[in-house]
C-alpha cells in the first residue's frame, strides 16, 4: 500500500512539473522602455562647470507616454538645458529628446535629490524649459538653473580656455496653473509682496524674526518660502 | 484528485464568466459578448476564440479588460457552415477557461434536412452560479409586436455591495428548444503570472539560418508601417527567444518582423510562435438530434436576417480607438528636415532626389549596388555607415527597393543627420520615405523578415436602439436591448421596443460578485 502511495506522488509530482514547465518565464527586462535621444558631444572646456552634477547618478526619467524609466543614469546640462543619459550597455552617453521627457530626477553629489518637470514657458524667452520643483501646492515655487557663458579675466585653471566662464544666473518662477508662470526674486521684498494683505506681510516679518531667518539665498528663500506655506499664508501673483 | 487532473476539469477554481446576446445565429450576423474575469487576471487583455466543432479557429477577438470585465463583438462571416460553434476565453496568464457553445446557421443553407447536430458532451462541468434575490417587476407575459415594454429590476442591497463592477443586461430572442452550455476547463498560461497581461503578447524564436540553432544576441525589430510608424526591438538571449507587446494598438494591424545579427548584419530567421499550436483540447462532441422547433425558429431567423440585410440596419456602432500620445513624434525622433518632392521638378528615381534635393544625403546607384551616405551634422563628416532607412516606416535593408520610387510616388522624406539612438540601436542618421502608393505587400518575405495582420484590441462598440421612426421598413431585431455596462443599483429601469419578430424573448441581468462568483437572474416573455 504504501508502495502505492509513493508511486501516486511521484505521478502528481510529475504531473505538476510538467504543467509548470509548459509556462514560459519572461525574462527580466523584456519590455525594457526605451530612451530616445542623439549621441552627446562635449562641448570645450571653459572655466567653472555647465553641469549639475560632475558625474553620473542615479535617477529617474518619467516619458510623455507616462512610461516611468528608473535607475538611469543621468546628467544635467545647465548651460544648454539639456538631460544626459548614460547608457553603460553600449557605453554612450546619449542627449534625451526634449520631446519625449515629462519630468526627471536625479541626485547631485551631495546625494540631494532634484526633481525637474519640463514646462513651456511663456513671456521672456519662451520655450520648453526642465525647470526644477523647489515646492509643490497650489502655487509652485520653481527655478531654472540657467548658466551663461561668459567672457572673464583670463586667469583660471591651466590648460583650460580661459577667456570664458560659466556663470549662473537663476532664475525663480512661481507657478500655478490658472495663472501661468511669473518671476520672483529671491528676496524678502518680492516675497512680501506676494502675500495677500498687510496684516499677513506683518506675520511674515514677525516669524522670520522669530526664526531669525535672512533671506539672501536660495536655501533660505526656500526656508521662508516653507513657513508661508506651513503659517498657510495666501500667495498672489 | 488524480482524475481530475487528467479530464481537465478546474473544480473549485474561480472562472471566466461568458455571456452572449443569444445562442442562435445566422452567419454574417454580429454576436454580442460580455465576459467577467478571475479576480486573478488584473487588467490588461483577455482573448476570446470562435472555434468549430473540428476545433478550428475561425476568429480571435482580444479585449481590453476594465473594472474585471470586457465587452465586445464577432462579426459572423457569412459562409461559416451551419453547425455548433465553441467561444472560448481565457487571458496570458489565467488558469482557466471558459467555453460556451453556440449554433451558427449558414444564411444560405440553413440547417440541413438530414444533417447531424454536433454538441459537446455535457461530461465537463460549467460555471458555478449562486443563486440571488434579483427580481424583476413589470414584465409581461406577452408583448405585441413593436411594443414598448417597461420593467424594473430589483437588486438587494447586499448584492449591490457585492457586485464587482458594472452588470450585464440585455433583452433579446430565445430558443427554449436549445440551451446553450457553459463549461469550465484548464488553461495552462502561456507565460507566468509575473509576465503581465498588459498587451497581446507577441513571441518567437530567431536561429540562425547556416545552423539552425537558436541565435543569441539576435536583432528583432517590429514595425508598424502608419504615418507616425511605431517601432520595436528586441535583443535575443542565448534561447533565441524574442518578445513584444502589443499595447495601445487598436484594431486590425499590420506589422512587419525583421531579424539580424547586430554584429555583422546578416539575416537570421524568424519563426514566430503559432497560436494554433495553443489550441485548448475541446470537449468532446456527440451526435444530437435537432429538434423540429429548433429547426422551424431557426428557418425563420435565417429568412428574417436575409430580408433584413436588404435595408442594412446595423445593430452596432464600432466607436475608433482615441489616439494616443505616444503617437506624437515618430521613434527616429523629430526630424531635422522635411523634404516634400512634389513641389519640385519630377525627378526620376531616389538618385535623382538625393542628387538634387536632399542636402547631405548622397544615393548612389553604381553597379546595381545602391548605397546611402550621410553627412554626420554633429561632427561634419560622413557617417561610415548605412542610415536607416524606413519606407513607410518598415525599415528597407536592400536598398533596391527604394531606387526606383521617383518624386511623383513620394509624399515626403524625413531626415535626421544626427547618430541616433532608440534604446541599445544606433542608427548613423535616418531617411524616412512616405510613399502613400507604394504597397509596402510587395515587400517580399523572407526568413528574415516576415509581414502580419493580426487584430489587436477590439474598439469599444454601441448598440444602437430602435430607430424611431421605422414605419415603412420591417423591424427584423432579434436582440432588443444591449447593456453590457449597467452600474449595479437598487432598482435599475429598463426600456425596450419589441420588433416584428414573434417568439420568445428573455429579460437578463448577470454579473459577479466581489467573491468571484457569478450569478445571473432571467425572465421569459413571448411576442405575439
Amino acid at each position: 500500500m504504501k508502495r502505492k502511495i509513493w508511486l501516486l506522488v511521484v505521478l502528481l509530482g510529475f504531473l505538476t512539473v510538467s504543467r509548470v514547465a509548459a509556462q514560459e518565464e519572461l525574462p527580466g527586462v523584456w519590455n525594457a522602455p526605451k530612451i530616445k535621444g542623439i549621441r552627446f558631444l562635449p562641448d570645450a572646456t571653459y572655466q567653472g562647470n555647465p553641469f549639475l552634477n560632475d558625474v553620473f547618478t542615479a535617477g529617474e526619467i518619467n516619458l510623455m507616454d507616462g512610461t516611468k524609466i528608473v535607475d538611469v543614469q543621468l546628467k544635467y546640462n545647465n548651460y544648454r538645458d539639456e538631460l544626459i543619459y548614460y547608457n553603460a550597455d553600449i557605453t554612450t552617453q546619449i542627449l534625451v529628446d526634449k520631446i519625449s521627457v515629462s519630468s526627471f530626477s536625479l541626485a547631485d553629489e551631495r546625494g540631494d535629490k532634484h526633481f525637474y518637470i519640463k514646462q513651456t514657458v511663456t513671456g521672456y524667452m519662451p520655450g520648453e524649459r526642465y525647470l526644477e520643483v523647489l515646492s509643490e501646492g497650489d502655487v509652485v515655487l520653481l527655478v531654472h538653473r540657467k548658466v551663461l557663458l561668459l567672457t572673464c579675466p583670463v586667469y583660471g585653471d591651466p590648460g583650460k580656455e580661459k577667456s570664458m566662464s560659466y556663470q549662473e544666473a537663476f532664475n525663480y518662477y512661481l507657478y500655478n496653473s490658472r495663472k501661468g508662470f511669473e518671476l520672483i526674486k529671491p528676496g524678502k521684498n518680492s516675497l512680501l509682496s506676494k502675500l495677500d494683505n498687510s496684516d499677513q506681510q506683518l506675520l511674515l516679518r514677525k516669524i522670520l524674526r522669530k526664526n531669525d531667518l535672512k533671506i539672501t539665498d536660495e536655501v533660505s528663500f526656500l526656508k521662508a518660502w516653507n513657513l508661508v506655506k506651513s503659517n498657510k499664508m495666501v500667495i498672489h501673483y | 484528485m488524480l482524475l481530475v487532473a487528467l479530464s481537465g476539469k478546474a473544480q473549485g477554481k474561480e472562472c471566466f464568466g461568458l455571456f452572449t446576446d443569444r445562442d442562435l445565429y445566422t452567419s454574417g450576423e454580429t454576436i454580442l459578448l460580455k465576459a467577467f474575469t478571475p479576480s486573478s487576471v488584473q487588467g490588461g487583455i483577455l482573448t476570446i476564440d470562435l472555434f468549430n466543432a473540428k476545433g478550428e479557429m475561425i476568429t480571435t477577438v482580444p479585449l481590453q479588460i476594465t473594472d474585471h470585465q470586457a465587452d465586445g463583438f464577432i462579426n459572423l462571416n457569412d459562409t461559416l457552415s451551419s453547425g455548433s460553434y465553441l467561444l472560448r476565453v481565457f487571458s496570458q496568464t489565467s488558469v482557466t477557461q471558459t467555453v460556451r457553445e453556440l449554433y451558427i446557421l449558414n444564411r444560405f443553407t440553413g440547417v440541413s434536412e438530414n444533417g447531424p447536430s454536433f454538441r459537446p458532451d455535457g461530461a465537463v462541468e460549467g460555471p458555478d452560479f449562486v443563486s440571488t434575490e434579483i427580481s424583476m417587476a413589470g414584465i409581461e407575459k406577452n408583448y405585441q409586436r413593436r411594443g414598448k415594454g417597461h420593467l424594473s429590476i430589483h437588486l438587494p442591497a447586499s448584492l449591490v455591495a457585492q457586485a464587482e463592477g458594472p452588470l450585464c443586461l440585455y433583452v433579446a430572442q430565445t430558443v427554449p428548444e436549445y440551451h446553450a452550455q457553459t463549461l469550465v476547463l484548464n488553461h495552462k498560461p502561456k507565460f507566468t503570472v509575473n509576465a503581465g497581461n498588459e498587451g497581446i503578447i507577441l513571441s518567437g524564436t530567431v536561429t540562425d539560418p547556416v545552423t539552425a540553432k537558436p541565435f543569441k544576441n539576435g536583432v528583432i525589430t517590429l514595425a508598424v508601417p502608419d504615418s507616425i510608424p511605431r517601432f520595436n526591438y528586441y535583443t535575443t538571449g542565448a534561447n533565441g527567444r524574442f518578445y513584444f507587446q502589443l499595447k495601445d494598438y487598436h484594431g486590425r494591424i499590420s506589422l512587419v518582423l525583421q531579424g539580424y545579427d547586430a554584429l555583422s548584419n546578416r539575416p537570421l530567421k524568424i519563426t514566430l510562435d503559432r497560436k494554433e499550436n495553443l489550441l485548448p483540447a475541446l470537449p468532446p462532441f456527440r451526435n444530437g438530434i435537432f429538434p423540429p422547433e429548433l429547426r422551424k425558429m431557426a428557418a425563420k431567423n435565417v429568412e428574417a436576417f436575409n430580408f433584413g440585410r436588404i435595408f442594412k440596419q446595423q445593430q452596432i456602432t464600432v466607436q475608433m480607438a482615441p489616439i494616443s500620445r505616444t503617437d506624437a513624434y515618430p521613434f527616429y525622433g523629430v526630424p531635422e528636415r522635411v523634404i516634400y518632392p512634389k513641389l519640385f521638378v519630377d525627378l526620376n528615381n531616389f538618385e535623382e532626389i538625393s542628387r538634387e534635393l536632399l542636402q547631405g544625403i548622397k544615393f548612389r546607384d553604381n553597379n546595381h549596388l545602391p548605397t546611402f551616405q550621410i553627412l554626420n551634422a554633429q561632427r561634419n563628416s560622413y557617417f561610415t555607415e548605412q542610415p536607416l532607412v524606413l519606407l513607410n516606416g518598415v525599415p528597407v535593408r536592400n536598398m533596391n527597393d527604394i531606387k526606383d520610387l521617383g518624386s511623383r510616388e513620394i509624399d515626403r522624406i524625413e531626415t535626421s543627420q544626427y547618430e541616433r539612438y532608440f534604446g541599445n540601436l544606433r542608427f548613423s542618421g535616418v531617411v524616412a520615405i512616405y510613399a502613400p502608393k507604394f504597397d509596402y505587400e510587395g515587400l517580399k518575405e523572407s526568413d528574415d523578415l516576415m509581414k502580419l495582420t493580426l487584430d489587436a484590441v477590439q474598439p469599444r462598440a454601441i448598440f444602437n436602439p430602435a430607430p424611431e421612426d421605422q414605419a415603412v421598413e420591417p423591424d427584423l431585431r432579434m436582440l432588443l436591448l444591449w447593456k453590457p455596462s449597467v452600474n449595479p443599483e437598487p432598482t435599475i429601469g429598463v426600456d425596450f421596443q419589441t420588433s416584428d419578430m414573434r417568439g420568445k424573448f428573455k429579460v437578463f441581468i448577470g454579473g459577479k460578485r466581489k467573491d468571484g462568483k457569478l450569478f445571473f437572474n432571467e425572465q421569459f416573455f413571448e411576442v405575439k
